[in-house]
């Protein structure tokens, strides 16, 4: 049976621009959407191509940790939105299913928040082209990556005060910074304290999460 | 052999697991656990020698001074560090005794403790970019205590979490930009890139204007004394990490532009809490402006660069914590009263007369961080108006103003708190509403009696001020 380390290999050869454009794509899915079993997909992807690019700067074995550290966080986010989700909804009435496919439909906001990625995304190119992280510890395709992670990390945090939307955003932001700064500072202490900050701003948005969702439940109970 | 910096790291840590289990059970032995817990580490930090070994329990010695490796990185309690942890936990002790009262069966406690562990974790260890993760871990951890139960998320932790989490890169690059400088001296623009970086990273994590709103925000609508940890002993442990960081770069505070660039930031956060703090009509907001003020006023100290500005630093952190936590507990006592939210000016008509205790401790933690006489925060406002009379006595007028200003939007609570209220026949009465008990009137006293006898006896807490001043060289003879 193969493990984690011989996948990641057989899949080594995306990790280049591929895993940029899937980055771009993933960390979109982020901004635009607002349903939650599709951000936890993206978000898991987006740790993948994270790992991917991350196995070109440091040992395998380290990028693979991050990688599991990431992909616990998205089963944190899965299981507290399932939950809060719960929670939250009356039962669905019998006429629903055409409102299933209005969540598909690019509402003004949707509409809105994807010109903006659009726009973080030409400005992570220009900013890749112009002020290039330092060429000798980053290559370029990373930088590109990194810039555009923390711009649409930012962009995230900026057009929500819901806890999980803020969270994802802080975590892209965070794997956009990780990517840049593995390369400056490779050692083992740095990328398990970076993991436990990465782990503890999940359960602390979880956390605010279940605390919105609980007094929503109550006043439905009470009514 | 224990390490003293082991037993800072652990023995909260291990306190913080005991009182949460606790808590649900035994609230005030949980509470009571945690102030002690604080006190006698604070008393181990400040009297325990560094230089040799102390007998302990069992047979153990404890020595304090002795460096300890934690993921190969070293920490060790140095004699500058003393000050730093004594009011780190003393602060601490004194916010966790309010709480035994006006939050009893919050979070606070052992979150709180476990915050004091990070917090010594980050004052301790060495190379200072380490210092940043326990610092955004410390963050992290504090939403835990932020957010009350039952009450919808809270806006101030998510924002202290955001704007730390944004500060973090600049710390940690700051730290390679200037170890490669280190290796390629002629490279000077790195220096320019590691100044500019640290200093939008510090504006960030002190809540500097523009990027205030976290401070407003935690003080708004989150647990009142959580809020107030994260005001005093949080930002008191990045004021510590601010003057380790100008103490190891000392070329920092020797640029040009440091001294200026301080205080223009300093005064735009008086300006901007001065004309804010009396428009608000909630209390939470007015105690998130005050606090604006107060640091304001410390960073133009810090702008003086002499031993005398960071001596009035290191006294106003000494004594923040008596007006912020007064002023919080007084605020839990009212939020009890209404239901839990951000008590509005509207909503407080007559409460004072129901909430006795509460508006005592309002009224003093008002007092003491306006800065006005009587007042532990008198101490260090009135020493630096001084200070800066000479040479600046339009920022000097500034913030006297600017404690006035604070004082109105308070005098504009009290006003509708102490109003009579009024019987159906028209006329004055005040009901005989349940007490808050004689022992949440205690502690109030106590803790608003040493407001006012640090106000009235400087001497006390002015020269460990001092004296803490005189292990930092980095500023301008």
């Amino acid at each position: 049976m193969p493990t984690l380390l011989d996948l990641l290999k057989s899949v080594s050869f995306l990790a280049a621009m591929p895993a940029v454009a899937g980055l771009l794509i993933t960390a979109g899915i982020l901004v635009v959407s607002r349903d939650w079993r599709l951000n936890v997909i993206a978000l898991t992807v987006q740790y993948f191509f994270v790992v991917l690019l991350l196995t070109r700067q440091i040992r395998l074995e380290v990028a693979a940790v991050k990688g599991l550290i990431g992909w616990l966080i998205c089963m944190v986010f899965y299981l507290t939105e399932r939950r809060a989700s719960a929670l939250e909804q009356p039962a669905e009435p019998e006429d629903a299913a055409p409102q299933r496919w209005r969540r598909w439909m690019l509402s003004a906001r949707s509409s809105f928040h994807l010109l903006a990625v659009i726009l973080i995304a030409v400005a992570a190119y220009t900013a890749a082209l112009r002020i290039p992280l330092p060429e000798t510890e980053v290559p370029r395709d990373i930088t590109l990556a990194c810039y555009l992670m923390a711009g649409l990390g930012v962009l995230l945090i900026g057009i929500s005060e819901a806890p999980m939307q803020v969270g994802l955003g802080l975590l892209t932001f965070l794997s956009g910074f990780d990517l840049f700064y593995v390369a400056l500072e490779p050692s083992l202490a740095v990328a398990g304290l970076l993991g436990a900050v990465s782990f503890l701003i999940a359960l602390a948005a979880a956390y605010l999460r279940t605390a919105q969702a609980v007094p929503a439940a109550g006043e439905e109970g009470a009514s | 052999m224990i390490s003293g910096a082991l037993l800072l790291l652990i023995l909260p840590l291990a306190m913080a697991g005991i009182v949460y289990i606790l808590l649900r059970w035994l609230s005030t032995l949980a509470a009571w656990l945690a102030v002690g817990t604080a006190l006698a580490l604070g008393f181990a930090a400040v009297t325990l020698p560094l230089d040799q070994p102390v007998q302990a329990w069992g047979g153990r010695q404890i020595a304090m001074g002795e460096a300890v490796t934690f993921l190969g990185r070293e920490m060790v309690f140095e004699p500058s560090d003393r000050m730093a942890m004594a009011f780190l936990f003393f602060s601490s002790a004194g916010l966790f005794l309010l709480a035994w009262r006006f939050a009893p069966r919050s979070l606070f406690f052992p979150i709180g403790l476990g915050l004091l562990s990070l917090l010594c974790g980050m004052l301790l260890i060495r190379p200072l970019i380490y210092a940043a993760l326990f610092l955004e871990m410390a963050a992290a951890l504090s939403v835990f205590a932020l957010q009350a139960e039952g009450r919808s998320p809270t806006r101030g932790g998510l924002r202290y979490l955001t704007f730390t989490t944004l500060a973090l890169p600049g710390v940690l690059i700051t730290h390679w930009l200037l170890e490669r400088y280190a290796v390629t001296p002629d490279e000077t623009e790195l220096l320019g890139s590691a100044s500019i970086l640290l200093a939008i990273s510090f504006a960030l994590l002190l809540g500097a204007v523009p990027f205030h709103t976290w401070v407003t925000a935690v003080a708004g609508d989150s647990l009142p004394l959580a809020g107030t940890f994260v005001l005093t002993v949080g930002n008191g442990a990045v004021w510590f990490l601010l003057l380790d960081f100008l103490e190891t770069y000392p070329w920092l505070s020797s640029h040009p532009i440091f001294s200026p660039l301080l205080s223009g930031v300093g005064v735009a956060m008086i300006i901007v809490g001065a004309l804010l703090a009396p428009a608000q009509r909630r209390l939470g907001t007015l105690m998130g402006y005050a606090a604006l003020v107060d640091s304001g006023a410390a960073l133009v100290a810090l702008g003086l660069n002499s031993r005398l500005g960071v001596s009035l630093v290191l006294l106003s952190l000494s004594v923040r914590p008596f007006g912020l936590a007064l002023l919080a507990a007084g605020l839990s006592g009212l939020r009890g009263r209404v239901g839990g939210g951000d008590v509005m000016t509207n909503d407080m008509r007559g409460m004072g007369w129901q909430t006795p205790w509460s508006t005592v401790a309002l009224v003093f933690g008002a007092l003491s961080i306006a800065g006005l006489p009587v007042s532990a925060g008198f101490v260090w406002r009135w020493a630096l108006c001084r200070a800066l009379a000479p040479s600046s006595l339009g920022t000097a007028l500034f913030l006297l103003l600017a404690g006035v200003s604070v004082m109105v939007g308070v005098w504009r609570s009290l006003s509708s708190l102490l109003m009579r209220p009024r019987s159906p026949e028209d006329r004055s009465v005040v009901t005989l509403a349940p007490s808050e008990g004689w022992l949440t009137a205690a502690v109030v006293i106590v803790a608003a009696a040493a407001s006012v006898g640090v106000g009235l006896f400087p001497q006390v807490i002015a020269p460990l001020a001092d004296s803490l001043a005189g292990t930092y060289t980095f500023f301008i003879p």
